[in-house]
């Protein structure tokens, strides 16, 4: 029964303040100059909505120093318990010690690090995933071939071969910009609408109360 | 449009999706989802983990609390949830994986109730959440992952969240090592990668109905429901705008 009760104060609180802080957003001074209420009311709310956006980035700053305690109590638990690939472990343990070091003694240089190394190994990565991606799709046409997958790797060519700076290319570079003007336009739009329409759904049960996290 | 129009219809939306998410929770219909092959997919990756007592593994990408993909992030906790509920059946733990540290707290709370679903509670463990931090393109994250997936011995990956090309790594990582993986992310690069490399991809939407078709109490099916019936809605807006547009 305790948890039940707990369960509904934490409904109750999240529908409260997800209630105000959307009216906050939402409501404006000139929305309210054609209803009873005074224009004031939306800078008043405005106001209220600040204070509680401030708190949840001062609370989202602190879960960072939740998270570098996390990951230094799980690399240190490897390196304690002989796990295999102990020697990353030990490597991000003696990095992070070196870099805070160095930021104490002197911050520039540990910029510069973070530039030198960090910068470089992504770049690097960066030209990996072009390998694994071709190798991936490749990987996709050997494992099954169906009218999918057969489409994907033909359009893909398409557009690649209408990419070349060559003479008399003009129809098939005509047909790249149809294909990304139109189909791939049409497709991205409607990935993103559906997203959308989950994010509202989702967002609206969180924002009453019926979401699982608050029932449990 | 000036902030007047957005905030009428920021409000007409919120009404209409509250009216739908209502009404679809009065007739008591036998709902028939349309067949998913990544959810479908899903039970057996668990029973795999089990058996081979090997973790699953969901991770979240760089979706977190506070930013755009807030809501993206209590949808991916729900499916880290359905899947975390039955493989804690397992010796081993699942691991849940993030690179924003604002989704820390909710990783770990999905974890810890996964485990006081099943009365379980003493085998939870804090550090199966692990936060890698990343840069701005995330491939830090991504680097720390293609080591994971050995290292622990990974049986399969569910990657779900907000991801960019990087996915690729990581999903080749793990097909590399013959385990089964499902990639779906918010952005549209990410989704296109993962559609490209992953078995069985989720796409767009369907992250936001993990419950509904893992879990299938009425509660959930309604997700569902509402998303099609609101999809309709945008339909039927859509063909009204081009039919006005063509009459003018």
């Amino acid at each position: 029964m305790r948890v039940r009760l707990w369960a509904a104060l934490a409904s109750a609180v999240t529908f409260g303040i997800g209630l105000l802080v959307l009216i906050g957003l939402t409501v404006n001074e000139a929305l309210l100059e054609s209803t009873p209420f005074s224009p004031r009311l939306a800078n008043d709310l405005r106001g209220v909505v600040d204070v509680i956006l401030q708190l949840t980035t001062i609370t989202i700053a602190l879960t960072i120093l939740i998270g570098i305690l996390n990951l230094l109590l799980v690399h240190l638990q490897r390196l304690t318990h002989r796990a295999s690939g102990m020697i990353y472990s030990l490597v991000l343990l003696l990095s992070f010690g070196l870099v805070v070091i160095l930021a104490i003694a002197n911050r520039d240089e540990s910029l510069v690090l973070l530039e030198t190394v960090q910068v470089s190994v992504e770049s690097a990565l960066a030209g990996l995933l072009f390998v694994a991606l071709v190798y991936g799709a490749y990987r996709m046409m050997r494992h099954q071939v169906t009218w999918r997958n057969t489409l994907f790797v033909v359009v893909l060519l398409l557009v690649l071969i209408a990419a070349v700076p060559l003479n008399n290319m003009e129809a098939m570079q005509n047909f790249r910009d149809w294909l990304m003007r139109t189909p791939v336009s049409a497709g991205a739009r409607g990935l993103l609408l559906g997203i959308a329409l989950g994010t509202l759904v989702t967002g609206v049960r969180v924002l009453i109360g019926i979401d699982r996290s608050y029932r449990e | 449009m000036d902030d007047s129009t957005t905030a009428v219809l920021a409000i007409m939306t919120l009404v209409t999706t509250l009216v739908f998410t209502a009404a679809s929770a009065l007739p008591r219909l036998k709902v028939t989802l349309r067949p998913q092959p990544a959810y479908n997919k899903m039970p057996s990756m668990i029973g795999n983990a089990i058996e081979s007592d090997r973790p699953l593994h969901i991770s979240l990408g760089s979706a977190g609390i506070g930013g755009e993909s807030t809501v993206l992030a209590v949808a991916v906790a729900e499916l880290a949830y359905q899947l975390a509920k039955r493989a804690t059946i397992g010796d081993t733990s699942p691991l849940l994986t993030l690179s924003n540290a604002s989704a820390f707290p909710l990783a770990q709370d999905t974890l810890r109730r996964a485990y006081q679903s099943r009365g379980m509670l003493a085998q939870y463990s804090p550090l199966s959440a692990r936060w890698y931090p990343a840069g701005e393109r995330s491939l830090a994250f991504a680097a720390a992952l293609t080591t994971l997936i050995p290292t622990e011995n990974i049986s399969g990956s569910v990657l779900a969240g907000s991801y960019g090309i990087e996915i690729g790594l990581i999903m080749d990582a793990s097909q590399r090592k013959n385990q089964l993986v499902i990639g779906t992310s918010d952005q549209l690069d990410g989704q296109a990668v993962a559609y490209v490399l992953g078995g069985a991809p989720l796409i767009g939407e369907e992250v936001f109905t993990a419950g509904a078709y893992l879990e299938g109490e009425p509660g959930s099916l309604r997700v569902p429901l509402t998303i099609d019936a609101l999809r309709w809605v945008v339909i039927a807006v859509m063909l009204i705008g081009l039919l006005v547009t063509l009459g003018d």
